[in-house]
């Protein structure tokens, strides 16, 4: 078949060796070891245990990167998530004090981080004409102080009985059973989003919301579900947390949006919809952590630490189209 | 072909960019920060191998020569916490040791659990901490425990579970007892008072204001004195601003509000002081920030407060976790240790069922000797 | 024409719905707090709110063109943290060269950000968000742990207390505020280039063929943006007497729902200086008005975003009002 160009298009994709090392993915994957070398040589305790031992505190966040990535795909966005984990938090250790059996302590935790999920796609559903943005806004200021007022005058709680959430926060052998979790959610997560109806539906309605609804896509059904699970996960994120902390204050979670989002858009996954895939996400979410610890270990100076993440942020989206732009002015020239 | 190039070269660059930019902001980094550059470029240098420790330090007898003991403060940017800071430094300078001082990257629990977890990786001695939450440390803090480093708290205490000792700033029915003296004192010994906290789940905050209530039911000396609010202002100067201002226009028969906490205490001298306000104020606040609104006359809002040294407390802390790591205490009540040029200390039983050193009382800071202090800290 | 009755043109005017909320609001305050509407408090209220309401009117012009700016209370924290340590360090004495460092800087910061927007074609949320960290973390290393007090502030703090600009009555702040707001009002009304802001956010594509430099509008509305925040940065120092380097964290999400509560679309192209104002001081006077009425100090939060919630929910449902009276009236 010709193509417009002249050009012959098979019907297969070519994927050449140089084609995926230079694809955004690939180049997070050079990223990923260039960083990972760099760690070794700055700090002498950057080793496989210390890493892995560090991890979790990060993994409660890559959790939300999936279906954050899934918001983004859609071209919307949710800036509440930190506040559903404080919520799920603080709710799951109320009930946990209150003496239930564990089973309801993780059950109530879930709940609640579903239930914030639903309430905030059912109020993208609803006014659709509303940004995501500014919904998530109204509620992000609602879930926390909804905590606040449970957390009561002291604003923090904390397990009587941790045994339980111990249990969680076990490890087989380095490996944290959080590593295991996250890494069947990436999997699932990944699969779904690019071989499934329901991915191509997000990377449909990201590219054109009207189009994809006259071809038949149920865009809200596709939404609120996006939404439902983001609060479920969520909800997970919030019980490995006070696996973390035995208990849960009116900080918890707090900036995990702001971080979800910041991995998503380093793994190339554009905020206006439709672009990106999941790979690349979760390559970027474990480089940003292992830039993390390692320039923790070398005790820098933590504003400076996120002085470089934001410059990392720009860079990763300026120098592509910089780059492009460039290739177009010569190709014009 | 050429794009592909391009891009390889441009990721070249970010990766490139990236190293120059952590090299870069080494160099930005001045004074204060410096000092953790080279404690950390020292623990580069010579890991645990070498027990002499890095270059500056001066071994002055094995048992305390080499150690690596960190500070972990509440939050970057405040000027009480690097005035601790400092004192925990120069201490540590004193024993011969290698400081590592770590502010989060914000006021939390759960960047303090990063920070605790970094510093197990690299295996310090001990960890000497001012705690953003209570209890939200204690899983991060018995893995350090488990490691093998000695914990104390300093400033604002973690729970019984997580510390082997508690350095605090001064006892807190001995800083309840003075805010509600100065209280009573101001008041003329009756009328409406309120108190202008933090945040709500600040621990020290609540524990000062829990035993200035428990002092004034318990004594019918304070009888004439009536609480009417505990306001928050979350240490948000605008915050703060609000409440005060609240606070002023809901209770206009108020004599005194009594801040515990720095950043309120200094929001609320200013409205008061602005609006020539006849209501007064006390609390506990840093001598630079509230030079300016301390005074006896009319003009003034504050005509006394108190704090204690942050640089002594950061001194304390420091030979609180060297006398800890060399086993001169094992942080149960009764034991005695000398804290450098500070003098003998003991450890006593705290309110909370575990251990802790008081660094003394609480100074009050007069028109007198605000000059004097002011250029201290 | 035929005439509009009131009661049309009330619920057809998203700034009259505001008023009306607005007035209900007041209303409602001061019969639980009587003192609320006393003009010491009104002018207390727009004091202590000029930072948002400032600001606001930069976050119009940016949501005019489509964009958005969560970096801003950064770029607050910076001009206001180094000005601070300028006084501090008595490198610079005078109030009005304060103001003009500080402005400068918070233009540099926009300008920065605008051209990494505008050239480099980096979606707006990312790149304030990328610049948010970027300008925080620098206010934290030019504060160096240290804070710049009331007694380091010297006459600077006299500013914000002194009614020198308002004739004696009215304070140097709220008159700087309102000449802001007239400024942006005619600028955005009656010039060319506040025309061209609304032209290139109702349509980018029509208005770059109509011969309007997108590039250039787009990076001046973002220098707009934090010259104004840089201003801010030196009209907070001067009003809390302090310059921290977290001040007014977290504050830019209070400004966007001040513009979206004023009806300003996140979309581009509609929105009003009135509606930033009304938006602004729906937001001031829940502020100043929960601890007044007695709300419980920890049930502020659920309050405030409750109602920011309805608000916009509100707006929500009187848009679509008026669509269906429009569409009513073309089928007639």
């Amino acid at each position: 078949m010709a193509g417009k160009s002249g050009r012959t298009i098979s019907a297969v994709p070519q994927k050449s060796f140089m084609k995926t090392i230079l694809s955004w993915e690939g180049i997070l994957l050079v990223l990923f070891i260039g960083i990972n070398i760099f760690c070794k040589c700055i700090s002498p305790v950057y080793n496989f245990t210390n890493v892995l031992r560090e991890m979790p505190k990060y993994l409660t966040e890559i959790f939300l990167l999936f279906p954050m990535a899934y918001i983004l795909l859609m071209g919307e966005i949710d800036i509440s998530v930190g506040s559903t984990v404080c919520l799920s938090a603080t709710v799951a250790c109320l009930v946990s004090n209150a003496g239930l059996p564990f089973g309801i302590v993780l059950l109530a935790g879930l709940a609640t981080g579903t239930v914030c999920g639903m309430i905030n796609g059912f109020l993208a559903v609803k006014f659709r004409e509303l940004p995501t943005m500014i919904i998530t806004l109204g509620t992000q200021i609602v879930f926390r102080g909804i905590a606040e007022i449970a957390l009561g005058d002291g604003g923090s709680v904390s397990l009587v009985n941790a045994d339980g959430f111990r249990m969680i926060a076990g490890k087989v052998g380095p490996f944290p059973y959080l590593f295991f979790v996250v890494i069947i959610c990436a999997v699932i997560f990944t699969v779904i989003a690019e071989k499934r109806v329901y991915g191509r539906s997000l990377y449909a309605i990201g590219s054109n919301s009207r189009t994809a609804f006259y071809s038949g896509i149920k865009v809200n059904k596709v939404l609120f579900t996006a939404y439902a699970v983001l609060g479920f996960l969520a909800g997970v994120s919030a019980l490995f947390l006070i696996s973390a902390t035995y208990g849960a204050n009116t900080t918890t979670g707090k900036g995990f949006e702001m971080d979800a989002i910041a991995m998503a858009v380093f793994g190339g996954i554009s905020t206006a919809g439709g672009k990106g895939k999941l790979t690349g996400a979760v390559i970027a979410a474990f480089t940003i952590v292992c830039l993390r610890v390692g320039l923790g270990q070398i005790n820098m100076n933590a504003q400076v630490i996120l002085i470089i993440l934001g410059l990392l942020l720009i860079c990763s989206v300026l120098l592509p189209n910089i780059s492009s732009a460039l290739h177009k002015t010569r190709k014009k020239a | 072909m050429k794009k592909k190039i391009l891009c390889t070269i441009l990721s070249a660059v970010m990766a490139a960019s990236l190293l120059a930019g952590c090299g870069n902001s080494k160099e930005e980094q001045t004074t204060a920060s410096a000092v953790e550059e080279t404690a950390a470029e020292d623990q580069e240098e010579a890991p645990e191998a070498d027990a002499a420790g890095g270059e500056e330090a001066e071994p002055e007898t094995d048992a305390a020569g080499g150690g690596t003991y960190a500070l972990v403060t509440k939050s970057a940017g405040n000027p009480f916490n690097e005035k601790e800071a400092e004192g925990f430094q120069k201490a540590v300078e004193a024993i011969g040791g290698t400081a590592i001082i770590q502010h989060p990257e914000s006021a939390t629990a759960d960047a303090q659990i990063t920070v605790i977890q970094s510093l197990i990786s690299q295996n310090v001695d001990s960890i000497c901490i001012a705690a953003n939450d209570e209890n939200a440390l204690q899983a991060a803090l018995e893995e350090a425990a488990a490691a093998g480093i000695k914990v104390c708290s300093v400033d604002s205490t973690v729970n019984v579970a997580s510390r082997l000792v508690h350095v605090n700033q001064a006892g807190v029915t001995e800083i309840g007892q003075c805010l509600v003296d100065a209280v009573y004192d101001i008041t003329g010994g009756e009328g409406q008072w309120a108190v202008l906290s933090a945040t709500s789940q600040a621990a020290n905050q609540n524990a000062w204001i829990e035993s200035m209530k428990e002092i004034i039911e318990s004594d019918s000396k304070y009888a004439g004195l009536e609480l009417v609010e505990v306001a928050y202002g979350d240490d948000e100067p605008q915050k703060s601003t609000d409440v005060t201002q609240a606070l002023l226009q809901n209770y206009p028969d108020l004599k005194v509000i009594c801040a515990p906490t720095t950043v309120g205490i200094a929001a609320a001298a200013k409205v008061l002081q602005d609006q020539n306000s006849s209501v007064k104020l006390t609390g506990l606040g840093l001598p630079s920030e509230m030079a300016e609104y301390i005074g006896d006359d009319d003009a003034h809002s504050c005509p006394y407060m108190f704090l204690w040294n942050p640089i002594d407390l950061g001194r304390l802390g420091a030979y609180t976790s060297a006398a800890l790591v060399n086993g001169d205490i094992t942080g149960a009540a009764g034991e005695k240790f000398t804290a450098g040029d500070m003098g003998e200390y003991e450890i006593v039983t705290a309110g909370d069922g575990g251990t802790e050193i008081i660094l003394g009382a609480p100074f009050a800071f007069t028109p007198e000797n605000i000059e004097e202090w002011k250029v201290v800290y | 024409m035929e005439k509009k009755s009131l009661w049309k043109k009330i619920t057809g005017s998203r700034e009259a719905s505001l008023v009306i909320v607005l007035i209900v609001l007041c209303a409602l305050i001061s019969v639980k707090s009587p003192a609320f509407l006393s003009m010491q408090n009104i002018l207390e209220i727009l004091k202590n709110n000029a930072v948002i309401m400032i600001m606001s009117l930069g976050m119009l012009c940016v949501l005019l063109v489509g964009g958005i700016d969560i970096s801003i209370t950064s770029t607050l924290a910076l001009a206001g943290m180094s000005i601070g340590m300028m006084y501090k360090y008595s490198v610079i004495e005078s109030t009005l060269l304060g103001f003009v460092i500080a402005a400068a800087m918070g233009a540099v910061c926009g300008l920065v950000i605008g051209l990494v927007i505008s050239w480099g074609r980096v979606l707006p949320i990312i790149a304030t968000m990328g610049f948010m960290y970027i300008y925080r973390g620098l206010a934290y290393l030019v504060a160096q742990d240290q804070w710049a007090g009331a007694d380091a502030l010297g006459t600077f703090k006299d500013f914000a207390l002194s009614n020198s600009l308002g004739l004696g009555l009215i304070n140097n702040v709220i008159v700087i505020t309102i000449l802001c707001y007239v400024i942006f009002y005619i600028v955005l009304k009656w010039t060319k280039f506040g025309r061209n802001i609304y032209a290139v956010g109702s349509n980018e594509e029509a208005a770059r063929i109509s011969g309007i430099n997108v590039t250039a509008v787009k990076t001046a509305v973002y220098t707009i943006m934090g010259l104004l925040a840089g201003i801010s940065g030196a009209l907070a120092t001067s009003v809390y007497a302090s310059a921290q380097p977290n001040m007014q964290t977290s504050k830019e999400m209070d400004v966007i729902a001040a513009c979206v509560i004023g009806g300003v679309s996140m979309n581009g192209g509609r929105g009003s200086v009135l509606g930033a104002l009304l938006g602004a001081l729906v937001l001031s006077v829940i502020a100043k008005a929960l601890p007044l009425v007695g709300i419980d100090a920890i049930a502020q939060n659920t309050v405030k975003g409750v109602i920011i919630v309805a608000v916009i929910i509100l707006n929500v449902l009187t848009q679509r009002m008026m669509d269906k009276t429009n569409l009513e009236k073309r089928e007639m």
